[in-house]
C-alpha cells in the first residue's frame, strides 16, 4: 500500500481537530480526579446522555438546533450532579473501590436506558456547518471540525480561568489537596465537589454534542469507546493534569487517524490502546508527569 | 553492624537527610533523636528501602543494602515498626505474625512448607512469640480488635517474627501512657539481653535516656552530636536545638 | 428441564469468572482484564477442539494456561501502576483482546465443512459436545466439577500461609513489604492464577454455548465478573457463589419478563449496594455488624424498659 504525504498530513489535520473532543472528555475525567482523587467511569455516558437529551429537544419539542446545543450540555451537567449524589457524595472518603464500582453501575444504567429508549439503533444528529470547507494549498480544513476545536479551546480557557482566577476555583484546589483541613477551614467540600461534577458534565455535554454533530449520528455504541478513549487521554496526560489531558487529547486524535489510514477501522483502536500500555511502561505519570517518590 | 556513610535524601529542594554518618554495633540499643522534621523517620525509611537514597551507602555486616528492594532487606536481617501502627487489621493476631514469619537461620524449611504448609506447623513457635509479647490469649482475635497498647506490642512482635539482626523502632512510645512506656522499656531491655540490636527513634526522652547505649542527634537532616545518653544530655548544641525539649531531658534525670 | 440446565451452566461459568476476580481482589487489585483472559481461554480451547480435533479436557487446560501466560505478561506492566490506573489499564487490555479476536480470521476445512473463527462474524460451530454425544447433563456435570475443584482450592489456599499473605498485601502494601513480602511476585502470581481460572471459564463457555463473538467479551461482562466478589464479599468463596446465583439466577433469569430493564436494574443494584454497603454485602464485618445491630436493639430495649 502506498500513501503519499498529502493523505498522511490531511488525516493528521482531521485527527488533531477531532482530537479536541477527546481532549474535552479527558479533561472532564481529569478534573473530577483532580478534585476528589476518584474516577467517575460514568462520565462519558453522561456526555452521551446530554447529547441525546439535546437531540430529544429537537425531535420532541422542535426547538432550533442552536438551542439543542445548549440544552444538551446543561442536561449533561445535571446528569453529572445526579452521578455525584448517587455514586460519590455518601461514600467513605478513603474507599476508592465503592464509588468506582457505583460509577460503573451508573455507566450501565445510563447506557442501557438509552438502548431501551432508542431500541439500540443510531439516530441522525444535525450536522454543524455542513458546507464549510477551507482549502489551504493541497490540504483542507473541515468547517465543523474547526468549530469543534475552537469551541473546545474556549471551554478549556473558561475552565482554567475558573480554577485559577476565582474563589470557587481556589476552594476546589484547596479541597483537592487537603480535604479534611479544607472542611475544617469552612470550605463546603460537598459543594465544591458537586460544582466540579456539574462543570465537567457540561464540558462533556458539549463534547458529546460536538462529537455527534461531527459524526452525524448518535448511537449508544459511542459510549464505551468514548469512555475508554477519555480515560486513556486522562491517564496519558497524567491524571489530574489539565494541560496533559489537552495535549494527550490532540495526540490521541492524530494517532487514531493515522492508525485508521494505515491499518483500517477494525484494527485502529488496538493500536490506540497499545499506546496507553507504552505510556504506562515508559511514563506512568503522564506526558508532563514527574516521578513522585514521597509517600 | 549497620553502617551509614554520607547518607542523603532530597525531596525536590528539601534536604530531609543531608550527609548522615552513623555506625551501630552488634548488641547495641542505639537512639536517634532530634526535633520534628529533622529527618529521623526518613532515615528509617531509607534503611528499609521505602524510597531510594539520593547519595551515600547503607551497609549491614558489610552487605550493601542500598539497591535492594524492601523485602530483600528483610532477608538480610532488617525489620521495622511504624510510627502510625500498620497492622493487617482483618487478619487474626497470629496470622499477622505468620505473614512475617521466617525460620531461624539453620532451621529453614522448604518454600513449599513455608507457603502451603498447614498452620499447625508454625502455630507452636508463633504462640511462644505471642506469649513473650503478652498476647498469648489474643491469638485468634482480629488484629483490629486489640487495644492501642496491644496493637503496639503486636507490631513489635511482627517485626521480631522475621528473626532480624537489627530492628528499627519508629517512635514506638507515641501515644502511650506512662505504664505502657514502662512496659516497652522492659521489652527493649529484654531484647538487648537476648542479644538483639535496636535502632530507637523516639521523642519520649525518659525512654531514650534509660535504655540506649549511644545516641545520635539529628537537626535539619545533619548529625549535630553523638555520644552516650549522659554526654548528649550535657551537650549545649543539643539543648539549643531542642529548646523546650531540653527541659524534658533534665526532667528525665 | 433443558432451561434449568442452561441456567445452571451459566451460573457455573459466571462463578468461575467471579472467582478469578476474587483472587485479585484479595490482593487489593480491581481488574477488568478478566474478560480478556476469558476471551483468550474460549478462542484457544475452541480452536483446539474445532480445528485440531483435540479432546475437550486438554483443550480446556491449554486454553487456561495460555490465558494464564498472558495474565502473567500483563501482570508486570500493569502492576507498575496502582489502584485507579490499574482499572484503566485492564479495561484497555480487555478491549485490545476483544478487538484482536474481532480481526482473527482462520477458516479451515474439516470433514468437508469450513470452520474456525470468522473475524467480525465471530467463532461459530464450536460443537465438540454435540459431535461427541455429550448430553447437556454431562456438560453441566463437567462445569460444576471444575467449579467445585476451584472453590475447594481457593478455600484451601485461605487456610495456608499463602492466603494470609494475599490478604496482607490487600490490606496494607507497605506493611506487607516491610514484613518481607515480595509484592511483585505475589501480585503477578494472583494475576496469573486469576487468568488461569478465567481461561477455564472461557473454554467452558465457548463449548457450552457453541459460539462466541466480540459482543460476548464486553466491558459489561468484566463488570459482572468483579461485581460478584464485591457484592458477595471477600470473606470466603461462598459469597461470590451466592452473588452469582442472586444476579444470574434471580435478576437476569428470574426477571426475564422485564427484558431490557434487567441490565438497567443491574446498574441500579450496584449503585444502591455500594452506597449502603461499600465494603460488600457479606464481608467480614457482616456478622459482627449484625451482632452490633442486635445488641443496639437490646440496649435500646433496656432503656425503654
Amino acid at each position: 500500500m502506498n500513501f503519499d504525504h498529502i493523505d498522511i498530513v490531511q488525516s493528521l489535520i482531521d485527527g488533531v481537530l477531532f482530537g479536541s473532543v477527546y481532549a474535552l472528555v479527558g479533561l472532564g475525567f481529569t478534573l473530577i480526579f483532580g478534585a476528589m482523587h476518584k474516577l467517575n467511569l460514568a462520565y462519558a455516558a453522561s456526555s452521551i446522555a446530554g447529547a441525546y437529551i439535546g437531540l430529544a429537544s429537537i425531535t420532541i419539542f422542535a426547538v432550533p438546533t442552536v438551542i439543542a446545543f445548549l440544552v444538551g450540555p446543561l442536561a449533561a451537567g445535571l446528569v453529572g450532579l445526579l452521578i455525584y449524589i448517587s455514586c460519590f457524595q455518601f461514600m467513605p472518603r478513603n474507599n476508592m473501590l465503592a464509588p468506582l464500582m457505583a460509577s460503573i453501575g451508573a455507566l450501565f444504567f445510563i447506557d442501557e436506558l438509552i438502548i431501551d429508549k432508542t431500541a439500540g439503533s443510531p439516530i441522525t444528529f444535525p450536522v454543524l456547518l455542513p458546507d464549510a470547507y477551507f482549502p489551504v494549498g493541497e490540504f483542507g480544513f473541515r468547517g465543523d471540525l474547526l468549530f469543534v476545536t475552537f469551541a473546545s479551546f474556549v471551554l478549556m480557557g473558561v475552565i482554567v480561568f475558573m480554577l485559577y482566577r476565582t474563589k470557587m476555583g481556589l476552594a476546589t484546589r484547596a479541597a483537592s489537596q487537603q480535604p479534611v483541613a479544607s472542611l475544617l477551614c469552612g470550605i463546603p467540600t460537598h459543594r465544591t465537589n458537586s460544582t466540579v461534577f456539574v462543570l465537567a458534565g457540561v464540558l462533556g455535554g458539549v463534547a458529546g454534542c460536538l462529537a455527534a454533530a461531527a459524526v452525524g449520528v448518535l448511537s449508544p455504541l459511542l459510549t464505551l469507546p468514548l469512555t475508554v478513549k477519555g480515560l486513556i487521554v486522562a491517564v496519558i496526560g497524567g491524571l489530574g493534569s489539565i494541560r496533559g489531558a489537552i495535549a494527550a487529547g490532540f495526540m490521541i486524535g492524530a494517532l487514531e487517524n493515522l492508525f485508521l489510514l494505515f491499518r483500517g477501522v477494525n484494527e485502529r483502536d488496538i493500536y490506540v490502546f497499545l499506546v496507553l500500555f507504552l505510556f504506562l511502561v515508559v511514563r506512568p505519570n503522564g506526558i508532563f508527569g514527574t516521578s513522585i517518590d514521597r509517600d | 553492624m549497620l553502617k551509614l556513610t554520607n547518607l542523603a535524601k532530597y525531596f525536590g529542594g528539601v534536604r530531609a537527610v543531608d550527609g548522615l554518618d552513623m555506625q551501630i554495633n552488634k548488641g547495641e540499643i542505639f537512639g536517634l533523636i532530634g526535633p520534628n522534621g529533622s529527618g529521623k523517620s526518613t532515615t528509617v525509611n531509607l534503611i528499609c528501602g521505602v524510597f531510594p537514597q539520593t547519595a551515600g551507602t547503607i551497609e549491614l555486616d558489610n552487605v550493601d543494602l542500598g539497591r535492594l528492594a524492601p523485602h530483600q532487606r528483610i532477608e538480610f536481617g532488617v525489620s521495622r515498626t511504624f510510627q502510625n501502627i500498620r497492622l493487617f487489621g482483618d487478619l487474626t493476631v497470629w496470622q499477622n505474625l505468620w505473614v512475617a514469619w521466617r525460620d531461624a537461620p539453620g532451621h529453614e524449611t522448604s518454600w513449599l512448607v513455608n507457603w502451603f504448609g498447614s498452620p499447625a506447623d508454625r502455630r507452636h513457635e508463633i504462640q511462644k512469640l505471642l506469649e513473650f509479647s503478652g498476647l498469648g490469649d489474643r491469638a485468634d482475635r482480629p488484629a483490629s480488635s486489640l487495644s492501642f497498647g496491644e496493637q503496639r506490642r503486636l507490631e513489635l512482635a511482627r517485626a521480631m517474627a522475621s528473626k532480624p539482626k537489627l530492628i528499627l523502632l519508629d517512635e514506638p512510645a507515641a501515644g502511650m501512657n506512662s505504664e505502657e512506656v514502662a512496659d516497652l522499656r522492659n521489652r527493649i531491655l529484654t531484647m538487648k539481653n537476648l542479644g538483639m540490636t535496636v535502632l530507637l527513634v523516639e521523642h519520649v526522652m525518659d525512654l531514650v535516656m534509660s535504655v540506649t547505649d549511644r545516641i545520635t542527634v539529628l537537626n535539619f537532616g545533619k548529625p549535630i552530636a553523638e555520644g552516650t545518653p549522659l554526654e548528649i544530655q550535657n551537650n549545649e548544641m543539643v539543648q539549643e536545638a531542642y529548646f523546650g525539649s531540653a527541659k524534658n531531658v533534665e526532667a528525665g534525670n | 428441564m433443558e432451561y434449568y440446565l442452561g441456567i445452571t451452566q451459566t451460573i457455573g461459568v459466571h462463578t468461575l469468572l467471579g472467582l478469578s476476580a476474587y483472587v485479585l481482589l484479595l490482593t487489593g487489585q480491581l481488574s477488568l482484564a478478566q474478560v480478556g483472559f476469558f476471551a483468550i481461554g474460549s478462542y484457544v480451547s475452541g480452536i483446539l477442539t474445532v480445528i485440531f480435533g483435540w479432546h475437550i479436557l486438554p483443550a480446556l487446560l491449554v486454553g487456561a494456561l495460555v490465558a494464564g501466560f498472558f495474565a502473567f505478561l500483563v501482570g508486570f506492566p500493569a502492576l507498575r501502576v496502582k489502584g485507579l490506573m490499574l482499572v484503566v489499564a485492564t479495561i484497555a487490555f480487555s478491549e485490545i483482546v476483544r478487538l484482536v479476536f474481532f480481526n482473527v480470521n482462520w477458516r479451515v476445512e474439516v470433514n468437508g465443512l469450513e470452520v474456525g473463527p470468522d473475524s467480525t462474524q465471530g467463532f461459530r460451530e464450536i460443537r465438540y459436545f454435540a459431535a461427541n454425544g455429550w448430553e447437556q447433563a454431562h456438560v453441566v456435570l463437567l462445569i460444576w466439577l471444575i467449579v467445585i475443584l476451584v472453590m475447594v482450592l481457593l478455600w484451601w489456599l485461605d487456610k495456608v500461609r499463602a492466603g494470609a499473605v494475599l490478604r496482607a498485601v490487600g490490606e496494607d502494601e507497605l506493611a506487607a513489604q516491610s514484613s518481607g513480602v515480595n509484592l511483585t511476585m505475589v501480585k503477578v502470581a494472583a494475576m496469573t492464577g486469576g487468568g488461569v481460572i478465567a481461561g477455564i471459564a472461557g473454554g467452558l463457555f465457548a463449548h457450552s454455548t457453541t459460539y462466541v463473538d466480540h459482543h460476548t467479551f464486553s466491558i459489561l461482562l468484566a463488570t459482572f465478573a468483579v461485581s460478584y466478589p464485591i457484592l458477595g464479599g471477600l470473606k470466603n468463596v461462598l459469597g461470590t457463589l451466592m452473588a452469582v446465583i442472586f444476579i444470574q439466577g434471580f435478576i437476569i433469569e428470574g426477571l426475564r419478563f422485564m427484558g431490557d430493564y434487567r441490565n438497567i436494574l443491574f446498574g441500579l443494584l450496584i449503585i444502591v449496594a455500594m452506597n449502603f454497603r461499600p465494603q460488600g454485602l457479606v464481608d467480614g464485618n457482616f456478622t459482627s455488624d449484625l451482632r452490633k445491630l442486635l445488641r443496639m436493639n437490646q440496649k435500646r430495649g433496656g432503656i425503654d424498659a
